[in-house]
């Protein structure tokens, strides 16, 4: 069980990290190696971050020394030149005296019922302390038993393969993020964390699938395999919405059908589109404008409007064209609004009144099925089906979460004021999330606000991206957990590493993962960084979370939602 | 009791070394780099090693070797019926009190015509496996001596003392030298280079 010690601690501290002098082999051990720094009655854990070849005088390291016996020449380099790690400290556990010692009875004692808690490193161990690599239970002492429910398996330690948990409890109370570069495997990885998100069932979740990726079987953009759905597999208890009347997602008919009935859209679902719609300044004032007249039903009256004009004679009796009762100006002229800013907010708005899922009266109230199958412990992924644009994303992916939102902290009001029962959390996987929370549309939309406020009215998001620079700052430190594969762009880098402490020494680390391979867990809502290789999602996966022990829960799981 | 090898009594002393003389018939036992001892009874001895061997010229040399034919008779009256001694330099490296070897300085320096004796095999032996390789740091210590060769020389003539486990000894006494020396490039090196001409 005991690993063998791979070298003992030579400097270091807390601001740098701490160096050890390697005494094995360096093809043993790997950057991002998870080592454990025995010393005293603690352990303190560490991640290597980078790994630097040393020489006690540069002229041992200079000159080969080829003219020296062969014995002479190793026993030289064995102790002139020789390998220093650099381990990040991140953890520190009391393990107290060694049991046999009379002194652990004391300890024993002393600390009572109280389990010590790895606490982050607030001191150093000495010098010469001996390290070594995590075994099985270190790991599992840090990132939790993978047996115990509600860990889920994300990946495996990239050396020995011992496997790292993340625990889906502290999950899904905060907002998360996956992110790599694309091609990178984040759509494996996001497959990945939703089937566990999924299978712990103690959250619900709504998948804003725009590019029809999760629900059903699809096939992989690179191997062209076959890739397994997640509907495949959790059959009911997931929902499938397609966007917009009979629309079939990858050749299937979904569930049932979102349509967006007109009185849904509010002003401000239109002013998140700014940038999208390219609207000016003056909007605001016209969709004030446009609301006072009409309140919710502005959007169906601002679409039935016409441009025309009609001819009409003056007293005297000259023929003069104006505007038509029932056009835009005429509208503006009577409200005090400016006409050319209308007539042009009215041109811009005609992408949205030709899509075929606004419709007036909607066959079904399929926002509320939504929420209802949402607070029904459901699943729901909303394919967005044909309408893949940014336009139909953005619109319908506001408007639906602003409906959820409110519903929510309804309830959550509902729970706290009058004792009602607590509602379920629910988890919002946003795809593309750079462009629902770049810095324009960050403060506009209800995203930002649900990563904003955590867990106080049980809804957080999983944000799946590839450029994390693009997303709002505020919202990136908010992020509780973040799972990255691969990222290239130093801006990405920063983006996805702010917040944390070692950014430095990790910085290199997130440009060096392996693509496809490897991901690195961070933020605090992982014990410490890691990075992993990470779990392959095929048929072994499934049968891991499903089969065995993960059919009772699967039938208490039926039971609870009272099928 | 084994044979005493004598190769000549102290001229001077210093806690850090001495230097003795030998008529020049003598010197064909004495060895660079070898281990010498000096008893001064009542159980203490002190040890070294020898880092130097001169012979100084006086003025009918001076003369001599300037004049066109020197015969065999003037060369062997010369150097034999000499009255200058050939002078080794020992380097102060430990002392035995009362049967227990110290690689320390010598708390009393061998006095003036001590007879300074050469180790034999088990004194050598004796010597250098008592502590860890302490007395290098005497030879280290010793600015002026050609400090690598001194050390090779010894290593190699300890080494062979050892016998059967002369290779383990080298070894670790290799290691040792290294350990020290590690910060010290050239010295190491000068070391390193002997050790390879005579391995």
């Amino acid at each position: 069980m005991e690993n063998k010690i791979i070298g003992y601690i030579v400097g270091g501290g807390l601001k740098e990290s701490f160096r050890v002098r390697l005494t094995v082999d360096p093809l043993t051990v790997q950057e991002g190696a998870f080592v454990v720094i025995e010393s005293g009655d603690y352990h303190f854990y560490g991640l290597v971050t980078d790994m630097q070849l040393g020489a006690t005088d540069d002229r041992f390291a200079d000159e080969k020394s080829d003219r020296l016996p062969a014995a002479l020449a190793k026993a030289l380099h064995g102790q002139t030149l020789y390998t220093n790690l650099e381990v990040l400290p991140a953890l520190m556990l009391e393990r107290g005296p060694d049991p046999a010692s009379p002194e652990y009875d004391i300890w024993v004692k002393k600390i009572g019922d109280t389990v010590p808690h790895p606490i982050p490193v607030k001191t150093v161990p000495p010098h010469h302390s001996q390290v070594r690599m995590a075994n099985e239970g270190d790991i599992a002492e840090i990132f939790g038993d993978p047996n115990v429910d509600g860990k889920f398996i994300i990946g495996y330690t990239r050396e020995q393969g011992h496997p790292v948990c993340i625990d889906m409890e502290k999950f899904v109370q905060r907002s998360s993020g996956v992110f790599g570069a694309t091609g990178t495997g984040k759509s494996f990885l996001t497959r990945l964390v939703l089937a566990g998100l999924m299978h712990y069932n103690k959250a619900s979740v709504l998948v804003l699938d725009m590019h029809n990726e999760y629900g059903f079987d699809d096939v992989a953009s690179d191997t062209k395999k076959a890739v397994t759905g997640l509907k495949t597999k959790f059959k009911s208890k997931i929902r499938v919405v397609g966007l917009g009347a009979g629309a079939t997602i990858r050749g299937q008919v979904p569930d049932f059908n979102l349509e967006i009935s007109t009185g849904d859209i509010s002003t401000a679902d239109i002013e998140t589109l700014s940038r999208e719609l390219n609207l000016k300044e003056t909007t605001p004032t016209t969709l004030n404008a446009l609301f006072g007249s009409f309140k919710n039903e502005w959007f169906a009256r601002f679409k039935a409007m016409n441009r025309d004009e009609v001819e009409v004679e003056d007293e005297k009796g000259k023929m003069k064209r104006v505007p038509h009762p029932d056009s835009v100006a005429a509208w503006a002229n009577d409200n005090g609004a400016n006409v050319m800013a209308a007539e042009a907010l009215h041109d811009k708005l005609r992408r949205l009144f030709g899509k075929p899922y606004i419709v007036e009266k909607p066959a079904a109230d399929s926002v509320k099925n939504i929420i209802d199958a949402l607070e029904n412990g459901q699943h729901v992924v909303l394919s967005y089906g044909e309408h893949e644009s940014d336009l139909d994303y953005l619109l319908v992916s506001n408007l639906l979460t602003r409906k959820i939102r409110a519903a929510w902290e309804k309830k959550t009001n509902e729970f706290r004021t009058h004792g009602k029962s607590e509602p379920r959390p629910l988890v919002i996987v946003v795809e593309e999330a750079h462009k629902l929370l770049n810095r324009e549309m960050a403060a506009q939309t209800t995203f930002a606000t649900i990563a904003r406020e955590l867990r106080k009215y049980y809804v957080t998001l999983l944000i799946v991206d590839q450029r994390p620079s693009q997303i709002y700052d505020e919202v990136m430190s908010q992020l509780g957990t973040r799972i990255s594969g691969w990222l290239g762009d130093d801006l990405d880098i920063q983006a996805v590493l702010s917040g944390l402490s070692g950014r430095d020494a990790l910085r290199g680390m997130l440009a060096r993962l392996q693509p496809k391979e490897e991901v690195l867990l961070l933020g605090w809502g992982v014990p410490m960084p890691l990075p992993v290789k990470s779990r392959r999602y095929d048929d072994a996966f499934w049968k891991e979370l499903l089969g065995g022990g993960g059919k009772k829960s699967e039938a208490q799981n039926l039971k609870e939602l009272g099928f | 009791m084994n044979q005493q090898i004598e190769i000549g009594r102290l001229l001077r002393a210093g806690t850090t070394g001495f230097v003795a003389g030998c008529r020049v018939s003598q010197l064909t036992v004495p060895a660079f780099g070898a281990l010498v001892r000096a008893p001064l009874g009542e159980g203490y001895q002190v040890y070294g090693i020898i880092h130097d061997i001169h012979i100084d010229d006086d003025g009918l040399v001076r003369q001599l070797v300037t004049s066109d034919h020197v015969s065999e008779e003037v060369m062997k009256d010369n150097r034999e019926r000499r009255i200058v001694p050939v002078e080794m330099s020992v380097l102060a490296v430990g002392y035995e009190q009362d049967g227990k070897v110290h690689h320390l300085l010598p708390p009393r320096p061998p006095l003036s015509l001590d007879v300074i004796y050469l180790c034999d095999d088990k004194d050598l032996v004796r010597f250098t496996d008592a502590g860890r390789f302490g007395y290098f740091r005497h030879i280290l210590n010793a600015k002026d001596a050609p400090i690598g060769e001194v050390l090779a020389a010894h290593i190699q003539q300890a080494g062979k003392a050892h016998g059967v486990e002369s290779g383990m000894w080298k070894e670790k006494a290799v290691a040792e030298l290294i350990g020290l020396l590690r910060d010290d490039y050239p010295t190491l090196m000068s070391a390193l280079g002997a050790l390879a001409d005579i391995s």
